[in-house]
């Protein structure tokens, strides 16, 4: 079958009223559901997968792809509105989302949001579409040791998000790291910090402690002081996102959007990674540098941009290789094989109308998500002018149902509350929590590559140091950390040289 | 609280922590199994590499502190009235434990309605017909989407059951 | 002494009303607690019984996913929970007869548990990299002896950890664990992908989770460990090789309450059971998956169980593999 026969093929598949539905369909059920915090774009996936039993295969798939992207962007609304983020990918959102709705732009912050998720999906799909077979052939390279050099070399965002003390920033990401030991060793499954409690052998669960460590602090906040935001604007604000913001930050969602489709290409890194990354490249490289973290665009741009790169990307493993990048595509992977259907390499071969009418089905899920999106955001926003000492309560209940909801699991709830105090303790220390979220999410997976290399390799110190994946990490790795030491002692000088021009 | 005294406070905070894990937590808290052949892999290392790298992180800001001379700004917004700041933090500590305890036995929908309206009051709204009328709706309206819409087995207790 | 009267007759009055309960049981929806996440084998089989089953119940069963620890956190949930028939276990071969065979620590035994049913039963498959060349259970014993031959599986105390063992110690290795290492990953994905780009030479697990990659051409077969061969699986069984105490090594996902359940109330399960089993919308999609369905009554179901938990037991304590920690 040449080209146009596949193209025609697929076209013949989504072209009927159906599939278009279901995708619409899935793009709302998307949004609404990654709105709502700790119900997040996984959990609306596998809401709707028994849905899809009944569907003819490419209407069923289309329909969780729908609700995956729109899940994906729905995850940023609540983030930037009420400082919790709907999905654990949309947690970096928060860092310059919440400032810019405190500063009564909360319009402007999700208007961007939107443009930037829409661009970076554009992207992300046309990378999934005529990279799909190199990639992923290049990400079946990446065994524990690759992992372990991108995994070291991703821990390094932690300087780009440690705001005015990169030390505070250290202090938090080893608390993080430190609360993310809890639970079954991996390689021998003996206990760690788990005092015989079965709840805790699972570990924490990630969404609690992200809800428990920027909702929570919030709602004590309040309590210490209830009127402190008075007289400040909170509302949705005039300020719409223009065509200049548009450009300006053009260039950081270009990069975010690589970068989520390189680590979303690569099995069993994720979105919320993804995000981070993307924020500190767009951070280290702007001009407002100091700008970050208090309400800058770009940031937002960036975020929303890396985690929106990674939702077309993830199914470049999927189609290709049959591997699930993450626990969404696990899921989608389970449609698939529901229908009969079994991704890999003989899938293009064999179910190639499918694979295109996929493809065809994706662009269009970019202008439906622009479209659902617009929607969603002017029915959210009021949100932002509901008074806040009833917004408070509010947000609190709704995180003890989201939070349960995740796992079925009261305990939750309880590691919620305590992470709210740990968070609000960091708060008024002045400790930043976004080194915490990234050393929690990734100091396990570089514990577990780390001894997995170990284990493979007869404990051999080279297996590191193999091929030209790790060199590379190992290098920009390098060359990152010298960079941050060098700006910490340049800082340090400017400091002193400050004071002893003031004295 | 200054800048200064913050990193003080953190600095110390983290060696302490730093020498508990060390001494007690570690060793008493993770199990290793007997037989291991390389350090490296044992389930003790990872944790003693980071209660080590915390004591590090902990010197430093000890260090930072003392450096740090000058600027006597606090560095926190004064709350007005700091003893009643207290006694409502504490008060949202109070609120969060009764959650904890309601939550199986009246389920969830009571419980976070009670929550709900002690939190309102807590934090002195100025809409106290409204915060009502919330408390009882908000709940609810949870339940019906999580229970009916979403699936979800949301806690029901034992006194009164919501269809 | 009012107060005490009230609560007296309080008291006389809830029991009546559990005993109408039991009568009429079930009255109100009945939580089925899925010990594992969505997507995963466990998750579908539940779900794919839970619509003749509801049919059959006639009250509406509600999924719970409480994940966690292998399936012990969900496990522990069914454990404490009332013995009143509303709190019900998806139980799977990891969380109920590999998890009690190798963990000292586990917060629970299989006395714990009262089996109502076992319904679905899961052949278990070998598999190794095609470029790896090994062709056959013989080269791939010959490579072991050789040294440096690692397996993977999704975790500590996971069927795909014990069945590697199991295996090579049955063609002839004496010690599993130090001629062969194990390659611990995070989850059922992880372990097929760490042998598809040689992070680890072979796997032995679930034939429904190697289908796709075998289909595909991406992973070679060399066992089977049922007696009949699997379709789609061109390789010898573990008959063939004339290994029959391979034979034990099956995935299974049955239903199991606490361990006070009634016996009234187990006795309408197995009815329900055998509704639902028979549906053929459930059959076809189970079957597709290679599943084999196999209903049992509740004596069956614990003997199966108890059977299996021995045989891994014994071979857990032969080569010291308990977790003690």
């Amino acid at each position: 079958m040449s080209f146009v026969d596949s193209l025609l093929a697929g076209l013949a598949l989504v072209g009927n009223v159906e599939s278009f539905l279901a995708l619409f369909g899935g793009v709302v059920i998307g949004v609404i559901g990654g709105a709502i915090p700790g119900m997040s774009a996984t959990m609306a996936v596998a809401l709707t997968l028994p849905f899809t039993f009944a569907m003819q295969p490419i209407t069923g798939i289309l329909l969780l792809l729908g609700v995956y992207k729109g899940g994906i962007f729905g995850g940023s609304i609540p983030a930037i509105l009420i400082k919790t983020p709907g999905t654990p990918a949309s947690s970096a959102t928060i860092l310059d989302g919440y400032p810019m709705a405190e500063k009564g732009e909360a319009g402007r912050a999700l208007g961007m949001a939107l443009w930037a998720s829409c661009t970076a999906d554009v992207i992300s799909n046309m990378a999934l579409i005529v990279f799909a077979g190199w990639l992923a052939s290049f990400a079946l390279n990446f065994g524990p040791p690759e992992f372990f050099t991108l995994i070291l070399f991703s821990l390094t965002i932690i300087a780009g998000v440690s705001g005015d003390s990169l030390l505070r920033g250290a202090l938090s990401a080893l608390l993080g790291l430190l609360l993310a030991t809890i639970g079954l060793d991996l390689v021998y499954g003996t206990n760690r910090f788990t005092f015989g409690d079965p709840n805790m052998m699972g570990g924490l669960n990630f969404i609690a402690v992200l809800i428990g460590l920027f909702a929570i602090p919030e709602v004590l906040a309040m309590a210490w002081h209830p009127t402190a935001h008075l007289g400040k604007t909170r509302s949705i604000g005039n300020k719409w996102v223009t065509f200049a913001d548009y450009r300006k930050s053009f260039r950081s969602i270009v990069r975010g959007s690589m970068i989520g489709v390189f680590l979303g290409s690569i099995p069993g890194i994720g979105a919320a990674p993804a995000a981070f990354l993307s924020y500190s490249e767009a951070r280290r490289r702007s001009k407002n540098k100091a700008n970050f973290g208090k309400g800058e665009i770009e940031g937002v741009a960036a975020s929303e941009a890396g985690n929106n790169g990674v939702a077309g990307a993830t199914l470049i493993p999927l189609l290709a290789l049959g591997v699930p990048g993450d626990v969404i595509t696990a899921i989608i992977i389970g449609a698939f094989m529901i229908h009969g259907l079994q991704p890999g390499p003989m899938m293009f071969v064999l179910n190639v109308d499918i694979i295109y009418g996929l493809f065809m089905g994706l662009i269009v899920s970019s202008v439906f998500l622009f479209i659902v999106g617009s929607a969603a955001i002017r029915g959210f926003k009021y949100v932002a002018d509901v008074p806040k000492r009833l917004l408070i309560p509010t947000v609190l209940v709704l995180c003890i149902y989201g939070v349960f909801a995740v796992n079925n699991n009261i305990f939750d709830v309880g590691v919620m509350f305590v992470m709210g105090w740990v968070g609000y303790a960091m708060m008024r220390y002045h400790v930043p929590a976004a080194p915490f979220l990234i050393a929690f999410i990734l100091g396990p997976l570089l514990e577990d590559n780390f001894r997995q290399s170990m284990l493979m390799s007869g404990s051999d110190w080279k297996v590191l140091f193999r091929g030209p994946i790790t060199w590379f990490f190992w290098s920009v790795t390098l060359i990152t950390v010298v960079a941050i030491v060098r700006a910490g002692i340049k800082s340090v000088r400017d400091h002193s040289a400050s004071k002893m021009s003031k004295s | 609280m200054t800048n200064r005294s913050m990193q003080l406070q953190l600095g110390l905070g983290a060696c302490i922590a730093a020498l508990f894990l060390i001494f007690v937590a570690i060793p008493q808290w993770v199990a290793a199994p007997s037989n291991i052949r390389n350090i490296f892999l044992s389930p003790l290392f990872w944790p003693y590499a980071l209660a080590g790298f915390t004591a590090l992180a902990g010197l430093g800001l000890v260090a930072a502190g003392l450096r740090d001379s000058g600027d006597e700004t606090p560095l926190n917004e004064a709350s007005e009235d700091p003893a009643r700041a207290w006694v409502r933090l504490a008060g949202m500590a109070a609120i969060m434990i009764v959650i904890m305890y309601l939550l199986p036995r009246l389920g969830m929908v009571w419980t976070c309605m009670l929550a709900f309206a002690a939190t309102a009051f807590l934090v002195r709204t100025r809409h106290p017909i409204a915060a009502l009328i919330c408390a009882v709706a908000v709940p609810l309206v949870l339940y019906a989407f999580f229970a009916h819409v979403a699936g979800v087995a949301i806690p029901q207790g034992t006194i009164v059951r919501l269809p | 002494m009012k107060l005490k009267t009230i609560f007296t007759t309080g008291a006389l009055m809830a029991g009546l009303s559990a005993g109408a309960a039991l009568a009429e049981y079930p009255e109100r929806p009945i939580n089925m607690i899925i010990p594992y996440g969505a997507g995963g084998a466990t998750d579908i089989s539940a779900r794919t019984i839970a619509e003749p089953l509801g049919t059959a119940v006639g009250k509406p069963l509600v999924m719970a996913n409480v994940t966690g620890a292998g399936g012990a956190t969900g496990s522990v949930a069914v454990q404490n929970a009332a013995p009143d028939g509303y709190t019900m276990l998806f139980a799977r071969v990891g969380s109920h007869s590999v998890n009690p065979a190798m963990k000292a620590t586990l917060p629970y035994t299989l006395d714990d548990f009262r089996f109502v049913t076992v319904y679905e039963i899961n052949p278990v498959a070998c598999a190794v990299n095609p470029s790896s060349g090994i062709e056959n259970m013989d080269d791939l014993i010959a490579k072991v002896r050789e040294g440096g031959v690692t397996y993977s599986s999704s975790g500590v105390g996971s069927l795909l950890h014990l069945a590697g063992a199991m295996v090579l110690r049955e063609f002839g290795i004496e010690d599993p664990l130090n001629q062969a290492t194990h390659i611990p990953l995070k989850g059922g994905g992880a372990a097929a992908t760490a042998v598809l780009n040689g992070t680890a030479t072979f796997i032995c697990t679930n034939s429904s989770a190697l289908a796709s990659f075998v289909a595909n051409e991406q992973l070679k077969v060399i066992l089977v460990t049922t007696a009949e061969p699997v379709e789609g699986f061109d390789a010898p069984t573990a008959a063939d090789l004339g290994k029959p105490a391979l034979h034990q090594l099956v995935g299974w996902t049955g239903i199991a309450g606490p361990a006070g359940l009634p016996d009234d109330i187990a006795q309408k399960w197995g009815e329900w059971m055998a509704t639902a089993t028979q549906d053929a919308d459930f059959l076809q999609k189970m079957t597709e998956r290679g599943s084999v369905i196999r209903l049992m009554d509740p004596a069956e179901a614990n003997e199966f169980i108890e059977t299996q938990y021995n045989t891994f037991r014994k071979l857990v304590d032969d080569l010291g593999m308990r977790i003690e920690g």
